[in-house]
């Protein structure tokens, strides 16, 4: 199966870019990553933030009426790198049906050489965010 | 009580008023490597735990020449002053400064508080890169007396000395083989080495604005369990990075004069096939 049409277009910009040029899409990216809508907060609260070290992300899933899943993120500013690579992939996959999200390959993006910009290590936090995108689209499958 | 070496500390309103020093350079080294380029403290450079430290190819540093060549290109000398801080409590601050001293240069200093404590302090960051004219640098051969190798890790292991386990209680337990999320710096076997106590690296700081907590508590923590200034001192977490703000706080604010860090740590040890391991 293809990559949803909006995610492989931002690894086809991603692909033609200099290492700068990288790095400053990444920022924005991070920027624009919107805060969690409040109606999360209580069920935010009661999650158990991941321990040391991790960046904890929190990720919400919403299914659609049309069967499209949007997906809400709470990552803290002092980790830009994962708050950028999220937003990523919220604007590529929001409104996609948990099938598609499901069948992104893992190395998505390897087309992207991100590796040039952001240490190949934080790049495990990109597969991390997806499969944990994926696990929530696979419970709302099934709703 | 003072710190043993406090010459190896200042506070952000020393990098405030030194910001302009031309016998200074301030290195900022994050976990996360956008946080540079979205700001930083004025005319201070990056460097970067993976791509600028770690050597392109083998698992190891860069060399005695990359060093060297790393330092010019940064406008470093011989004789420059280097204050480190970063992103996470200055894990990896402390990283750099240890990679530094491996390779000799004198005059390191860790920004106490990190970048946590100067954004606390609303004081400024800009977006602008700095660029120095190139120096002539010569590092010296590397000082093996603040690393340690599986070896001789095993060796200390086996004689019982004195080794610091510094990651969370999970991953010394062996509950946990990894960072959630980070698959790939995982470990094959979980556990830690035998003999080794666990003080996870935190407790050594404050956790309100990552500063080091006062000597008396730094004392009660690592003598609390026996963790003594006459010992022989191994330190290692996953990766060596956070082993090295352990390494950093024994070394300087304590004075233990012998404190290596284990950076081959567990992505090492609980790969190695044979190594003991204690649960």
């Amino acid at each position: 199966m293809p990559l949803p049409t909006k995610l492989q277009e931002i690894v086809d910009d991603f692909a033609g870019m200099s290492r700068e040029e990288k790095i400053e899409t990444l920022i924005g990216y991070a920027e624009s990553l919107p805060p969690l809508p409040e109606r999360f907060k209580e069920q935010r609260a009661k999650m158990e933030p991941i321990p040391e070290c991790m960046t904890p992300v929190f990720l919400f899933g919403e299914k659609q009426e049309d069967g499209g899943v949007i997906f809400h993120f709470d990552i803290p500013p002092q980790s830009p790198t994962v708050q950028g690579l999220a937003c990523i992939l919220a604007t590529g996959l929001n409104g996609c049906k948990a099938e598609e999200i499901l069948s992104v390959p893992a190395d998505f993006f390897a087309p992207m050489n991100l590796e040039e910009a952001i240490s190949g290590q934080r790049l495990n936090g990109f597969r991390g965010v997806l499969a944990h995108m994926k696990q929530t689209a696979a419970n709302l499958l099934n709703m | 009580m003072s710190y043993a070496h406090p010459e190896y500390l200042v506070d952000t309103e020393w990098v405030a008023k030194h910001l302009t020093d031309p016998t200074v350079r301030m290195i900022e080294s994050d976990e996360d490597p956008l946080l540079y380029p979205m700001g930083h403290i004025q005319g201070a450079v990056q460097v970067d735990w993976f791509s600028t430290l770690q050597h392109p190819v083998r698992r190891d540093f860069v060399t005695k020449e990359q060093f060297a060549e790393m330092c010019s290109k940064l406008g470093i000398g011989n004789d420059t002053t280097v204050v480190f801080y970063g992103d996470k409590s200055n894990w990896f601050a402390c990283y750099a400064l240890w990679l530094f001293q491996y390779y000799g240069h004198q005059n390191v200093k860790i920004m106490n508080g990190g970048r946590i404590k100067w954004e606390q302090e609303k004081r400024p960051l800009v977006r602008e890169t700095p660029s120095y004219a190139k120096t002539t640098y010569s590092a010296k051969d590397a000082d093996k007396s603040i690393r340690a190798f599986r070896d001789e890790v095993l060796t200390h292991s086996n004689a019982r000395k004195p080794l610091v386990d510094v990651r969370s209680p999970k991953e010394f337990t062996g509950e946990m083989l990894h960072m959630p999320n980070y698959p790939q710096e995982g470990a094959t076997r979980g556990g830690h080495i035998p003999g080794a106590v666990s003080i996870p690296w935190s407790q050594a700081v404050n956790e309100a604005d990552a500063t080091f907590k006062p000597t008396e508590e730094l004392v009660a923590l690592y003598e609390g369990k026996n963790i003594k200034a006459d010992g022989d001192v191994i330190a290692y977490c996953r990766i060596g990075e956070r082993s090295s703000l352990t390494w950093f706080v024994l070394k300087y604010l304590l004075g233990y004069p012998k404190v290596k860090n284990y950076d081959g740590s567990w992505t090492e040890w609980g790969n190695l096939v044979d190594a003991p391991i204690e649960k």
